[in-house]
């Protein structure tokens, strides 16, 4: 290779570095002490320390953050897919009255700030006495995580030709035969790339975990939010180290499917790999 | 591809077979698929819209104790002359504008550069730490940034300290503050631009990069008629997502600056929250979660119009999968 490319690739992973820097910076205070983290000037080279993941992961609150982390956004991406994948085969086949407003309605409770989404939901769940359970959570969750999922697999079984439709009617399959067995296995990359990126969303959510939770339910956001201070001053290891591992499955999901990355963060409307 | 081998063999899952027959000749069968998706709509979308309307129109706070009064209009004049709400609707759009305005130019440049880099070694790994604050958690981006912003502890400021300039209060500089939570944004989401100017550019069909090479057009000139010509559907798309998205930030002020110092980070999703769920004024914050709404429909017709927009201009999709 010619020394542009090199110069070339130099740069591309310089830019690389200095978008990935503050979380490298949050990964490094992970491994310090508080006194280190607030060392002046701060410490570049400094003996590591795994005191702080002990701590951390040995507290019950934080443990059970992460379990509510993982149980809210598991369950309820999956009751979201799976539900929106009947609804997406309706909208996409046989297009029943109503499909363009229905859609259009289902995107536009994405586009509502958070505060705005969640103040009707909280005086309901207020009013029922829902507040702070887990069966009312992972259903918020789930109906949070529909309209992406409707928008992505509507896309996708678009995208697969009606003539598998016919010949599987030909051959005597019925419509939930075709479904299940024609179409589920051609959209699979729809199905995982809903799933993950609704799990992300849901991941990193923190205003309605915060509104209509509590202390069972409160997943990781929300012990960041609420548990930062400890006499006066905040706990940065605390904060550092409870980060670092809390990005590690969004960061493992975009370099293990870094092709669906940008179906991903578009609602499925614009396919491709980059 | 499929092919006839995943077929349904014929006589497997009789039952089922007949089950759907049954349902699609009574038609019944395309409401049946909905029905869980509209349940869910209905228990977590329309009742509480509903609710939320009837609400706007009530003066309800939950610190009283008293029940809704009706209240007519009188929530929505008092938004109207209510200078907290301009205030925050004014700071929202300029940040809207200042974010999305950046983030859209700096990724088109990011992405034109990354536009070669098939051979760049290990290229998979650079685009995940490149794309890794996007999916990071934002209450606990802003609250990093705190210290990386702090006056003394921070790195940034030990860096202006060590360049010989003086150190800044980013955050609790009321001139600053608006510029350095904007700075977190683009840093979050200007990779996000990167990505959608990736897939506008791979929407560009090669034949005609090729023609424009041939031509010897400039750089601008392949730009503007060849790049933007196929790219822009793709990139109005991320840029009204961006925008939609960038109306909504919430999380990542929450910690780093709760709306601070005085006003200056105050977005209107906060100035929501702290009436609504501080105040416990229901009935006036519920009118300001009206007007919100309407709002987000007006992106979202804009979003879909210019989506449809492609689909009758590109019918067979540059960016097919």
């Amino acid at each position: 290779m010619s020394w542009r490319t090199h110069a070339y690739h130099a740069l591309l992973w310089l830019i690389v570095l200095v978008f990935f820097a503050p979380v490298g910076w949050i990964i490094l205070c992970s491994f310090k002490t508080q006194a280190q983290i607030l060392a002046v000037p701060p410490l570049l080279v400094f003996r590591p320390t795994l005191e702080n993941y002990v701590h951390v992961l040995s507290e019950p609150s934080i443990v059970l953050g992460l379990v509510n982390s993982l149980v809210l956004s598991i369950s309820s991406v999956v009751i979201a897919v799976g539900v929106s994948f009947l609804a997406a085969f309706s909208f996409s086949r046989f297009k029943p009255r109503g499909t363009d407003f229905l859609m259009f309605l289902l995107l536009s409770i994405r586009m509502l700030p958070g505060s705005a989404a969640i103040l009707p939901v909280y005086l309901m769940y207020v009013a029922f006495g829902w507040k702070d359970s887990y069966p009312a959570m992972i259903l918020f969750y789930a109906m949070f995580s529909i309209p992406f999922s409707v928008w992505i697999l509507k896309g996708f079984i678009d995208g697969v030709s009606t003539r598998f439709d016919e010949t599987g009617l030909v051959s005597g399959a019925g419509w939930l035969g075709i479904m299940t067995r024609l179409i589920f296995p051609q959209v699979l990359p729809g199905i995982v790339a809903a799933l993950i990126f609704n799990f992300i969303f849901v991941w990193n959510e923190f205003l309605f975990d915060y509104v209509i939770g509590g202390p069972a339910t409160a997943n990781i956001p929300t012990v960041l939010a609420t548990g930062l201070y400890k006499g006066g001053s905040t706990d940065w290891t605390f904060v550092s180290t409870l980060t670092t591992i809390y990005i590690i499955p969004p960061v493992v999901i975009v370099y293990v499917f870094q092709r669906y990355l940008l179906v991903g963060m578009t609602f499925g409307t614009v396919r491709g790999e980059v | 591809m499929s092919d006839a081998s995943t077929l349904p063999r014929a006589g497997g899952a009789g039952v089922t077979r007949r089950l759907g027959e049954a349902l699609a000749s009574r038609r019944l069968l395309p409401t049946l698929l909905l029905m869980p998706v509209l349940v869910f709509f209905l228990i977590w979308n329309t009742i509480p819209t509903l609710w939320l309307l009837g609400l706007s129109f009530y003066r309800y706070s939950l610190t009283s104790g008293r029940p809704p009064i009706f209240a007519g209009t009188y929530n929505f004049i008092s938004l109207l002359e209510d200078s907290e709400v301009w205030f925050g609707l004014s700071r929202t759009f300029l940040f809207v504008i200042c974010a999305v305005g950046i983030e859209t130019l700096l990724g088109l440049l990011l992405g034109l550069l990354f536009w070669n880099s098939q051979r760049l070694p290990g290229r998979r790994l650079a685009l995940t730490l490149l794309f890794s604050p996007m999916v990071l958690t934002p209450v606990a981006a802003g609250t990093f940034w705190k210290l990386i912003y702090d006056p003394t502890f921070g790195i940034l400021n030990n860096v202006l300290h060590g360049l010989g300039l003086g150190r800044i209060d980013f955050l609790g500089n009321a001139h600053i503050a608006f510029a350095a939570v904007l700075a977190v944004d683009v840093w979050m989401w200007t990779p996000f631009m990167v990505l959608m100017t990736l897939a506008a550019l791979a929407s560009v069909p090669k034949a005609e990069l090729e023609a424009a090479a041939i031509d010897r057009l400039g750089f601008f000139q392949r730009l503007r008629l060849v790049i933007l010509h196929h790219g822009k559907f793709i990139l109005m798309l991320g840029i009204l997502l961006r925008t939609i998205d960038c109306f909504k930030t919430m999380d990542l002020i929450y910690d780093m600056t709760f709306g601070g110092p005085g006003n200056t980070t105050e977005l209107i999703a906060l100035t929501l929250y702290r009436r609504a769920f501080q105040v416990f004024n229901m009935g006036w914050s519920s009118s300001l979660a009206v007007v919100l709404l309407l709002i987000s429909i007006a992106f979202t017709a804009t979003f879909i119009f210019v989506l449809h927009s492609r689909d009758r201009n590109a019918p067979a999709g540059g960016d097919a999968p």
